[in-house]
């Protein structure tokens, strides 16, 4: 697969299909890396193994990735949701774009989220690699075991949870950096005039800052657990993502990248939505 | 000492202004009392108001917090409400998975006709804010350093 | 630096009984940037609102604070006087301290916080308040008028009489609308087209009216003052231009048994035709689908004939599009189906009444059609099934309306009277024959209106039987009406030759897919909705948009007329001005700093962002970007809440505002 992927990628940049290959690169510590191939003889530093985890559409949105001209990117099922919501947002033009899709095998990425796979094949990606693994359906106790359990807790426990796991937060903004779908140009963690999120790493800021970066996402999220990867402090973020996820599912039937055709919920509304909440 | 005094909690209502702050002017016309404990902020539109300042609201110290606009489909501008009570069920999800308490946030249609609807909502509202007692818990997370 | 003056009204014992005013305002002195805290009986008084445009002068106020009652009441009041001061309207701010606070809170302690919290929080606002400017828009002086019925017509002319330019579209071949098809009309029975033609030919001769008939309006784009309009103007087959309107075509036409929809399918015309013979235009169009050129690719008779060579069996649709400022929708009415589109609508219908099975019942349109002397039997009263003269003839009022159980709740307000005036108009016909009327209420409410129904009962003796009919059925050649007269309390059954159902009236077909198109509201029956139901009745909340007849709800032709003239005189107004002004609390985006999701493009409740591009000077594209269109933003700040990055702002209500409104409350 890692020759295919290579070859694939030679040809695309000898042809000038594209500029620039996103893709993963050998990295210290048996890591991979987010590797940027612009050279066609490049394509040898490019791999494809089970550590190959990192979402990449990240990088779709960075400008000074966008400088390097046409790309082609790396995806694995799990990754080409964002694909899907940044297309929808109008951050990423398809039709600029190759997308290359990576097939899990079944002894795949090993991740926490791997367990909620369903589907190991991109579905729209320009070029597969790999072979087709079959689909594994889940049911919405599935997806949301993680969740499920959590809230097993009362609601101090819950706030007592949060409280201890937030003070390690030191907002280094990691989970944002990573997020495929936080492509502000101006966070709003970073607005004086009015400061909307205290800027200092208080738990009064954590807690406004988790707050505000799951709620951005809510509807959007792709589950793609980067954010709870790579936080330095360990802190379990999936539960906030999952919990807004399980809502859209619950309320409005949408899952967020998983088909091409649906709109947004957010920005949207229906006359129906339920309101029994409301005095 | 606090024995003494009761519990006086500190309200933020965000209501719009072409339903529930008219709802809440024909409660004065009316002269229907109420407890004095909530602040109302006067907004274009529920579809205006934004889930961070009900996190503001409780980090200024509030007990309770209040959203309140137009019934459906008697939106000043056609719509804001149903965008409002969109991010309202999104956001009330991620209050429950905080743990944050749910019985402080209130969410109500109140019409410029429903003078009666304000006073008889806010002497609820507030009567459960003095029965939950100071919001501890949020006022601890914006104390700790 | 801020220089904030607070001025604290007493509102005689309104506010002071409760609210400690003076100790409010000595309170309130020490706040940061407050030059000034004074308390006065009544501000908005003239001595009042003098002593605020002095300490304005004399303090070099840069921002006032009146505490007092709702912004709702004085707002504008104040700030009118703050500008005859030289201050910037938009730099006020009250504190509702009289309805939100001294008349609900009775204690003198409490209340007197509770003021000083709320001046605080707006001495916080006003502080973060930037002075704005009225918005101007440039205007497009021509109006587009939508449906040439009486409504239509009605405004088109008054619009056109000004001296403006209309653009009027109707979709049928001819203007008349409806009205055109009545026979006479309540309360004064004069013959419809005796009074709406020279209407209809003054609308076809202006020379400030550009008729577009047999044509649609296809797409909406802009905003009030500067729309852009499409209009599909429909194959026709006849050049307009050329055509004289002569007749020697449609009366050659060896196509001639096609339904007539003048008629509403009781009569006939030809493949080539004009709908009536007083059409306007009085040029003819072909039926594609009775046209034996078409259907068969022979024929052409009508070619042949025509000496001015007007015929273009080569004809296409055209896409025109106008420039307005101002849109008049008249779309009209049509009457509720009792038996067909069932299956497009929610409504249960009336299948226990045999219309569509028995050909001797008939709607209200239909009668009309069957009384008028242009109509398919040349005004003698004739029944569809076999042309004998009816001599019992049952009318049954509220058929759909007020029937919440078929589907509408309303009252159509009109069947009362044209009940009445059928029962009348029979009567002069058929001397012998005999009207009965089942009814629920009669609603005749309006200048000489019950003394019509008077007369339809007295002097020309129709029966009226108070209560409904519960089904009919066909014996014999006969209807048998099986109702219930509850006046006597028993049941009643009329043989009847002829049964005319006073269907409810609907919003005329494809009315709410034009409101999409405007962005205005309807109810759930489709009636257009008006900006407000008593003081703004002919304006939507679509700024530019307004609304006249049936379109908006049931009415008859005085009130439609009534209402079209208000809605020209509204356009007239907005004309009177070479710009628009609108108040400047609208959104704005920080164009540097928008990331294109363009969630706000897809909540915007007004469609009044639009996706933007930033382009250097080059033209080469630096970045794309949310804008809002300030002649179509309303300042509801949906876009606020919803932009992430809070690129989006709202003037006036501002995200610093509000959060410095939050932030007082410590």
């Amino acid at each position: 697969m890692q020759n295919e992927l290579r070859q694939t990628c030679r040809r695309l940049l000898e042809e000038g299909t594209v500029q620039v290959v996103i893709g993963y690169g050998d990295g210290t510590d048996g890591q991979t890396f987010p590797t940027f191939v612009t050279r066609r003889d490049d394509v040898e530093r490019l791999v494809w193994n089970e550590r190959c985890y990192t979402n990449l559409a990240t990088y779709l949105t960075r400008p000074e990735i966008l400088a390097l001209g046409k790309a082609a990117i790396c995806v694995k099922a799990c990754d080409e949701r964002a694909l899907v919501v940044l297309e929808k947002e109008s951050q990423i033009d398809r039709s600029q774009l190759v997308v290359i899709g990576l097939a899990c095998s079944t002894d795949g990425v090993k991740q926490p989220k791997c367990e909620a796979c369903e589907n190991r094949t991109p579905r729209w990606a320009n070029v597969t690699i790999g072979d087709a693994a079959g689909e594994t359906a889940k049911t919405t106790a599935d997806r949301y075991a993680a969740l499920q359990a959590f809230m097993q807790k009362t609601p101090d426990e819950r706030m007592a949870y949060w409280k201890t796991e937030l003070a390690r937060c030191v907002k280094c903004y990691a989970c944002r950096q990573v997020c495929p779908l936080c492509y502000c140009r101006q966070c709003i963690a970073d607005k004086n005039r009015p400061v909307v999120i205290s800027t200092s790493a208080t738990l009064k800021g954590s807690f406004a800052w988790q707050i505000t970066r799951a709620f951005h996402l809510g509807g959007r999220c792709i589950g793609c657990d980067e954010c709870t990867r790579v936080c330095p402090a360990g802190i379990d973020l999936r539960l906030l993502n999952l919990s807004l996820a399980r809502a859209a599912e619950e309320n409005f039937n949408f899952r967020a990248g998983v088909d091409v055709e649906a709109e947004p919920i957010v920005g949207a509304y229906s006359e129906r939505d339920r309101e029994e909440f409301i005095r | 000492m606090s024995e003494q005094q009761p519990f006086e909690p500190k309200i933020v209502a965000y209501v719009c202004n072409w339903c529930t702050y008219l709802g809440a002017d024909l409660a004065g016309t009316n002269r229907l009392e109420y407890p004095a404990n909530v602040r109302i902020i006067r907004l274009p539109c529920t579809g205006r108001i934004d889930f961070n300042l009900i996190i503001k609201a409780f980090e200024m110290g509030a007990d309770a917090v209040l959203v309140s606009g137009c019934h459906p489909g008697d939106c000043h501008y056609t719509a804001g409400n149903f965008h409002a009570r969109r991010r309202w069920i999104l956001f009330r999800q991620l209050l429950e998975t905080m743990g944050i308490d749910t019985r402080r946030v209130h969410f109500s249609w109140i019409s410029a006709a429903e003078g009666k609807k304000f006073q008889q909502f806010v002497t609820e509202i507030t009567e459960t804010a003095r029965a939950l007692g100071p919001y501890q818990a949020y006022r601890e997370i914006c104390q700790a350093e | 630096m801020s220089r904030i003056g607070i001025f604290i009204c007493w509102c005689g014992e309104n506010i002071a009984r409760n609210v400690d005013v003076e100790r409010a305002a000595a309170e309130v002195a020490d706040l940061p940037g407050v030059v000034c805290s004074v308390a006065y009986k009544y501000m908005c008084s003239d001595p009042g609102q003098s002593l605020m445009r002095q300490k304005i002068v004399s303090e070099r106020l840069t921002g006032v604070v009146v505490a007092s009652c709702s912004p709702h009441m004085h707002l504008r009041t104040f700030r009118k006087a703050a500008a005859m001061a030289g201050l910037n309207p938009y730099l006020v701010e009250m504190a509702n301290i009289r309805e939100h606070c001294s008349w609900v809170h009775h204690d003198r302690q409490q209340a007197t916080t509770k003021a000083v919290e709320l001046i605080r929080m707006s001495v916080a606002k006003v502080r973060a308040n930037a002075a704005l400017q009225p918005i101007s828009i440039p205007i497009t002086r021509r109006a587009l008028v939508i449906g040439g019925g009486v409504a239509g017509i009605q405004a088109a002319l008054d619009i056109a009489d000004s001296g403006r330019e209309v653009v009027l579209v109707e979709r049928e071949p001819s203007i008349g609308g409806k009205m055109a098809g009545l026979s006479e009309t309540f309360p004064t029975l004069d013959c419809s087209q005796c009074i709406l033609t020279p209407r209809m030919v003054d609308v076809g001769q202006h020379p400030n009216i550009r008729l577009y008939t047999y044509s649609e309006v296809e797409g909406v784009e802009g905003y009030v003052g500067n729309f852009k309009v499409t209009v599909r103007k429909k194959a026709r087959y006849v050049d307009m231009d050329a055509c004289t309107g002569c007749g020697q075509c449609w009366n050659a036409c060896p196509s001639k048994k096609n339904l007539s929809e003048f008629d509403y399918q009781m009569g006939n015309r030809t493949a080539i035709y004009v709908p009536f013979p007083q059409a306007v235009p009085a040029r003819p169009v072909i039926d594609r689908d009775a046209c034996l050129h078409f259907l068969k690719g022979k024929c052409g008779i009508c070619a042949k004939k025509c000496a001015a060579n007007a015929v273009k069996f080569d004809d296409q649709d055209e896409v025109i599009t106008e420039e307005v400022g101002a849109i008049v929708v008249a779309t009209g009415f049509k009457l509720y189906s009792i038996d067909r589109d069932q299956a497009s609508s929610k409504l249960a219908g009336y299948g226990e009444y045999g219309y569509g099975q028995y050909p001797d019942v008939v709607d209200a349109l239909q009668f009309e059609r069957i009384v008028s002397a242009s109509g398919p039997t040349g005004g003698e009263i004739r029944r569809p099934s076999d042309g004998q003269q009816p001599k019992s003839v049952v009318f049954i009022s509220c058929v759909g309306s007020r029937d919440n159980a078929k589907g509408i709740s309303y009252c159509s307000k009109i069947c009362c009277m044209y009940t009445a005036k059928h029962t009348m108009l029979y009567k002069h016909k058929v001397h012998d024959g005999q009207a009965h009327v089942f009814y629920m209420d009669i609603r005749s409410g309006g200048k000489n209106y019950d003394e019509f129904v008077r007369r339809a009962i007295e002097q020309d003796g129709a029966h009226y039987h108070r209560g409904r009919v519960s089904k009919i059925t066909q014996e014999n050649g006969k209807l048998i009406v099986r109702g219930v007269d509850t006046l006597v309390g028993e049941p009643l059954t009329i043989e009847a030759d002829l049964v005319v159902l006073a269907s409810a009236m609907q919003p005329a077909g494809g009315a709410t897919e034009l409101a999409q198109k405007l962005n205005v509201g309807y109810d759930e029956f489709g009636f257009l909705s008006e900006s407000h139901p008593k003081l703004r009745p002919v304006e939507t909340n679509a700024a530019g948009v307004f609304v006249c007849g049936a379109c908006q709800g049931p009415k008859d032709i005085p009130e439609s007329v009534a209402q079209a003239s208000a809605a020209a005189g509204k356009v007239l107004v907005m004309f009177s001005n070479e710009q628009l002004s609108r108040e400047p609390e609208v959104a704005r985006i920080n164009e540097t700093n928008c990331a294109a999701c363009f969630a706000c493009v897809r909540a915007c409740p007004y469609n009044a962002i639009e996706r933007a591009e930033v382009r250097d000077r080059k033209g080469q594209l630096v970045k794309r970007t949310a804008r809002v269109n300030p002649g179509l933003c309303m300042g509801c700040g949906t876009c606020v809440a919803i932009c992430p990055s809070k690129s989006a702002d709202l003037e006036g209500f501002t995200e610093q505002q509000v959060y410095a409104m939050v932030e007082s409350l410590v």
